[in-house]
C-alpha cells in the first residue's frame, strides 16, 4: 500500500471515530432531539427484535464477522506483498507472423542489470506500472558517497534509452530518486 | 508518521482478522445454541442493558474516542515533510539521505565540532537549515561547503541557506 493509501486509510478511520465520539458525548449530554440521555445503551427493545429475529440475526452477525476477517485478511495481504507484485505484466508486439511477448519482470531486471553496470551505482530497483506500451517508469538508484550526480545522470538517461529501443515502448513518466551514501567525498 | 501508519494498518489488519473470525465463531455457536467460546455474550449484554447514556463512564468513553479521532485526523492531514527532494528533470535526492551527506560536508569544516542538517519546506522550495556547534567564524565556510556539496549532486541549489552557529561550551 502506498503512503497516500494509508493517509486514506486513518483520515476515514478518524472521521468514524470523530463522528462515533461525538454521537455518542451528544447523547450522554441530552443534545441529540427525540434522544433519551436516560435510556440504557442495550434497551429492551432491542433486545427483544434480537430474540424475535433468532436465528437469523445471530447468523447476519456471523456474515458481518466473516467480511471483516476477509477485509483484515486483504489488508494484511496488502500489506505484507511483496515488492515484486509491481513488476506483472507483459509488453505484446504484434508482428507479420505472430507476436512477441516480454515479461515486464525481466525488462525491469535487465534495466536494473544495466543501470549497476556504473561502479558509480550500488544498487538499482526499477518498477514499472501503467500500461505496458507506455510505461510510468520508476526508478530507484543507490550511489556511492562521493560521486557527482551530474554525470550520472547522463548514464541513467542513457540506460533507459537503451531499454525504450530494447522494449520498443515509450515510457510516459520517468522517476528517478537518487540515495546518496554519507561518506566523505 | 509514515512507517507509524503501516504499523497502524497491520495491527488494524490483524485486530478485524481475529476478531471478525471471533465474532463470527460465537455468533453461529450462539445461533447453535452452544454456549460461547471465549466472550461472555451475556456478561456483556446485561452490562450495556445497565448502562444509561447519562452516566460519566459513558462520557469519558465518548470523550477518549473523540479526541483519540482528533488527534488522528490533525496528524494526517497535517503537511508531512517530504520523503524526497526534488532535484529537477525527474530527479529526486531521498531527503534523509541528502540531510546526511549535507552533515557530513558541514562537519568536514575545520573548527566545526559537531553539525546537524535539517531539510525544509518553505513554500514551492526546499531549505536546509544547518545547526554548527564550534567556532563562530565558521559561518561562511559551512555555508560555502554546503553549497558546495549541491553542485556535487547537481541539486537546483536553494535561494538560501540557514546556518544556526552555537558557540562551543566551554568544558
Amino acid at each position: 500500500m502506498t503512503n497516500a493509501a494509508h493517509r486514506v486509510l486513518w483520515t476515514v478511520v478518524a472521521l468514524l471515530l470523530v463522528a462515533l465520539g461525538g454521537v455518542a458525548l451528544a447523547l450522554n449530554l441530552g443534545r441529540i432531539p427525540g434522544g433519551d440521555s436516560g435510556a440504557v445503551l442495550l434497551g429492551a427493545g432491542l433486545r427483544r427484535s434480537w430474540r424475535l429475529a433468532a436465528p437469523w440475526g445471530a447468523l447476519a452477525v456471523a456474515v458481518a464477522g466473516l467480511l471483516a476477517a476477509v477485509s483484515g485478511l486483504w489488508l494484511l495481504l496488502r500489506e505484507l506483498r511483496g515488492s515484486g507484485e509491481d513488476r506483472r505484466g507483459t509488453l505484446v508486439h504484434p508482428g507479420r507472423r505472430g507476436r512477441t511477448r516480454l515479461a515486464a519482470a525481466a525488462l525491469a531486471r535487465a534495466l536494473e542489470r544495466d543501470l549497476t553496470g556504473d561502479p558509480r551505482i550500488r544498487r538499482a530497483r526499477v518498477v514499472l506500472t501503467g500500461d505496458p506500451h507506455r510505461p510510468d517508469l520508476w526508478l530507484r538508484v543507490e550511489i556511492v558517497a562521493g560521486t557527482r550526480t551530474a554525470g550520472l545522470r547522463e548514464h541513467v538517461s542513457t540506460a533507459v534509452r537503451r531499454y525504450v529501443d530494447t522494449a520498443d515502448c515509450r515510457p510516459a513518466h520517468l522517476d528517478v530518486t537518487a540515495l546518496v551514501d554519507a561518506g566523505q567525498a | 508518521m509514515r512507517t507509524a501508519n503501516r504499523l497502524a494498518t497491520l495491527l488494524l489488519a490483524v485486530l478485524l482478522l481475529v476478531g471478525g473470525v471471533l465474532l463470527a465463531v460465537e455468533a453461529l455457536l450462539s445461533a447453535a445454541g452452544r454456549p460461547a467460546l471465549i466472550v461472555d455474550l451475556a456478561g456483556w449484554a446485561a452490562a450495556l442493558g445497565g448502562t444509561r447514556w447519562d452516566e460519566p463512564a459513558v462520557r469519558a468513553a465518548a470523550i477518549g474516542v473523540l479526541l483519540l479521532g482528533l488527534c488522528l485526523l490533525a496528524a494526517e492531514l497535517r503537511r508531512w515533510t517530504p520523503l524526497r527532494v526534488d532535484a529537477g528533470a525527474g530527479w529526486h535526492l531521498h531527503r534523509r539521505c541528502l540531510e546526511r551527506r549535507l552533515t557530513v560536508a558541514a562537519g568536514s569544516v575545520p573548527g566545526v565540532r559537531r553539525a546537524r542538517v535539517r531539510v525544509r519546506r518553505h513554500g514551492a522550495e526546499w531549505r536546509p537549515r544547518v545547526a554548527v556547534v564550534g567556532d563562530p567564524a565558521t559561518r561562511g565556510e559551512v555555508e560555502f561547503a554546503v553549497r558546495q556539496e549541491l553542485h556535487r549532486l547537481a541539486v537546483a541549489r536553494p535561494s538560501r541557506i540557514e546556518v544556526r552557529l552555537l558557540p562551543r561550551r566551554a568544558a
